[in-house]
């Protein structure tokens, strides 16, 4: 590992683009070349937006703080830059597009990586779409389906796991993966990020879950604690195992003692 | 800043719509040399044109297209009797000297049971199978077809499917009609490959009206599909397209119609369809609309056998100064018949768009099922779609639905695949083309989905 993170989040601050109050109240984040991190954390603490303002999505607005991905500065960047340099968002809830199959829409997407000019190799393509999916479980016939369109809860997830593998991204943020999949599914998908990164190991990982369920199957080497907008605590996966144990409790606790101490100080 | 007031004038007299070169004797200039069953269609049609009121934007059929507007009869010129005379068809007509345009669409097609060339209203070029032409199968022009196949033009020409009483417009393309398309498929006869019909205005057509008819018969049990094309030069003055279309399929026939319009700028098309399904027959439609300032499609689905079945598709792709008018019917005469219509804009620009449908379930025709949906997609704030769908049912038995929307471009559905790293020009080119692919993947016929596709994407690039 190297001693300048892939990925630098410092004292990070957004909102919904048309609201006037932050979700997030000032995010620290450090990730390192090939490391595994989970982000856990209640309903509403922010963790789903900060990987939609790491994607770069137009309905939030950065009010402040900076986010470097390998040491360039990315709020400036459209959504597709983002990805061209290597960041990938599997979604929470992948959208439904009528009418373009999996198949053409990963082609477009590989293809518009490629410099001007230069052709994808369209049977390269098909053997590499035919193994991932093998890889991923999924039926080949999938590949002419439209995009999620009437896909399954545990079906959008693969596709999303599947989306992942082909664009060979270098940061993949994963919002809530493990959401609508049953056991079976889960491992499936498991499986998948676990072979990318054993066949990347400079594959950076930022999971957000709400359930330490995931994190049996995708070890991570830090997990952190967000609450309120905030990232409150961090550690080993010792801090998933006392989160499932104990519930986010304490650290509401804590936090409002932190808050009290603050108010008093000022 | 302030508008001024249009005060709408009276609803016109009876003689609106006739002008220094449409009017009567233009009727009787044409009709000269013709047999006289003809001359009285025409005069008649013309008498019906006479009597019929210019439509307003008071009638629900045409209250979002103002003619007064958009339409400027007064200003076109009629050249249709001087051009094209009784000529039968073919003066040697080469498509490597054609006009680009032309020249390019055709060449697009390579599969085809036969051809027909219109340029500026003339009938240049017909050919035909021979196989084909040895079972009985007829393409020729419609004037060639007035002398060759009198008995059965007497019979159906603007009578059973498109009479001049069906409305101004309709009577005004009967009455001066100049040429057109005669198909006609005998009993028992396939078509593997589509017949292809391509129509074309040069420049010279600038400010000029024309009316050309095409008439479509497919006996008991035969099979076409017929793809009609029009495209033209750009105009810098309003130049007026008028078609009547008339198929009917007979017991068991299956017959296909599509018409690709992609006529310049400056152009008024004026369409109207009337297609008649016999029992068990499959009469399907796919209206494409591309092209033209202003372009007015009235389709009326008649379904008069049991066991008739009718899709009815439409996509029209809009951008700055273009302006659809879809007017659709189906009318369920038989019982167990069955009409699905699905219809798509978008729309870009400034663009406007138009849906009126009705279903239409006679009395007596129980176990009908009618669908009929129509979507919009605006991508941009200037554009609109205005959608009226509506049911009329007299018979208590049936299966019908309708359903309409207009929504803009999802900013979730652009983040989504720009995410993945698409442009956003990308994202929004895959967005259109899949609204519309669904369109055109329901009658997949060969060479239209390609052509139509490629189109559509040659004209999000370059927005």
């Amino acid at each position: 590992m190297s001693d300048t993170p892939i990925l630098s989040i410092r004292d990070l601050t957004a909102k919904v683009a048309d609201e006037d109050i932050d979700i997030l109240k000032g995010v620290d984040l450090d990730l390192f070349k090939g490391e595994i991190h989970a982000i856990m954390g209640p309903n509403g603490s922010g963790k789903s937006t900060l990987t939609k303002v790491l994607a770069g999505h137009p309905g939030y607005e950065v009010t402040g703080g900076t986010v470097t991905f390998r040491g360039e500065e990315i709020l400036e960047m459209e959504p597709d830059e983002r990805s061209q340099a290597g960041v990938f968002l599997a979604f929470q809830y992948p959208v439904e597009i009528p009418g373009v199959s999996i198949a053409n829409f990963l082609r477009t997407a590989l293809q518009a990586r490629l410099d001007e000019g230069d052709e994808l190799d369209l049977f390269d393509f098909q053997d590499d779409l035919m193994a991932r999916m093998e890889m991923l479980e999924m039926d080949p016939t999938f590949a002419e389906r439209p995009v999620n369109d009437g896909f399954s809860g545990g079906e959008k997830k693969r596709n999303e796991i599947l989306q992942m593998a082909m664009l060979r991204p270098t940061l993949a943020l994963m919002d809530e993966t493990d959401s609508g999949l049953d056991i079976d599914a889960l491992q499936v998908v498991s499986k998948g990020v676990n072979r990318l990164h054993e066949e990347n190991p400079e594959l950076t990982i930022l999971i957000i879950t709400h359930y330490q369920r995931l994190l049996n199957y995708i070890k991570p080497d830090r997990v952190h604690v967000m609450l309120d907008g905030r990232i409150v605590r961090s550690g080993g996966p010792e801090v998933a195992l006392a989160l499932e144990a104990g519930g986010y409790e304490e650290y509401r606790v804590a936090d409002a003692a932190e808050a009290a101490e603050a108010a008093r100080g000022s | 800043m302030s508008e001024t007031t249009i005060i709408d004038q009276p609803i016109g007299g009876l003689m609106e719509g006739i002008t220094d070169v449409l009017n009567a004797t233009a009727v009787a200039t044409l009709s000269a040399g013709e047999p006289s069953w003809l001359q009285e269609r025409r005069a008649e049609a013309w008498s019906a044109y006479e009597r019929t009121p210019m439509p307003t934007t008071r009638l629900e059929e045409w209250r979002y297209t103002n003619l007064r507007k958009l339409l400027k009869l007064e200003r076109l010129g009629f050249d249709g009797i001087a051009l094209d005379a009784a000529t039968p068809a073919d003066e040697g007509f080469e498509l490597a000297s054609a006009p680009e345009r032309l020249r390019t669409a055709m060449e697009a097609d390579r599969e085809a049971s036969g051809h027909l060339v219109e340029i500026d209203g003339r009938v240049v070029h017909v050919d035909l199978d021979a196989e084909l032409a040895a079972k009985g199968v007829v393409l020729t022009s419609l004037r060639q077809a007035v002398v060759d196949h009198a008995d059965l033009l007497k019979e159906h020409l603007a009578t059973n499917a498109l009479p001049a009483s069906r409305g101004k417009f309709q009577a005004l393309n009967a009455a001066l009609w100049t040429n057109g398309v005669f198909l006609h498929v005998p009993r028992g006869v396939r078509l593997e490959r589509p017949v292809r019909v391509t129509r074309y205005l040069t420049e010279g057509a600038a400010g000029s009206a024309f009316f050309n008819r095409t008439l479509i018969l497919a006996d008991a049990a035969s099979q076409v599909s017929f793809v009609d094309e029009g495209l033209s030069a750009d105009f810098d003055r309003q130049t007026l397209f008028s078609s009547g279309v008339e198929v009917m399929a007979r017991d068991g026939a299956q017959v296909q119609y599509v018409s690709l319009q992609r006529m310049g700028r400056g152009v008024f098309h004026l369409q109207q369809q009337r297609t008649l399904a016999g029992r068990d027959s499959t009469l399907d439609t796919l209206n494409v609309s591309l092209g033209a300032s202003v372009a007015r499609t009235d389709l009326n689905a008649q379904l008069l056998g049991p066991g008739a079945n009718s899709d009815m598709l439409g996509l029209c792709f809009g951008e700055e100064g273009q302006h659809f008018d879809h007017n659709t019917s189906q009318d369920h005469v038989a019982p167990h018949a069955k009409s699905d219509l699905l219809y798509k804009g978008a729309l870009d620009g400034n663009a406007r768009s138009v849906f009126r449908g009705i279903i239409k379930v006679h009395k007596g025709a129980q176990q009908t099922d009618a669908y009929q949906t129509n979507r919009n997609l605006l991508l941009s704030e200037h554009a609109r779609a205005d959608s009226l769908p509506n049911l009329e049912i007299e018979a208590d038995d049936v299966k019908c639905s309708h359903g309409a929307t207009v929504g803009q471009l999802d900013l979730d559905h652009l983040f989504y695949l720009m995410s993945r790293g698409l442009s956003r020009t990308q994202a929004e080119r895959l967005v259109v083309l899949g609204f519309l692919g669904e369109v055109l993947s329901r009658l997949p016929l060969g060479g239209v989905v390609e052509k139509v596709t490629r189109i559509i994407e040659e004209r999000l690039q370059q927005g």
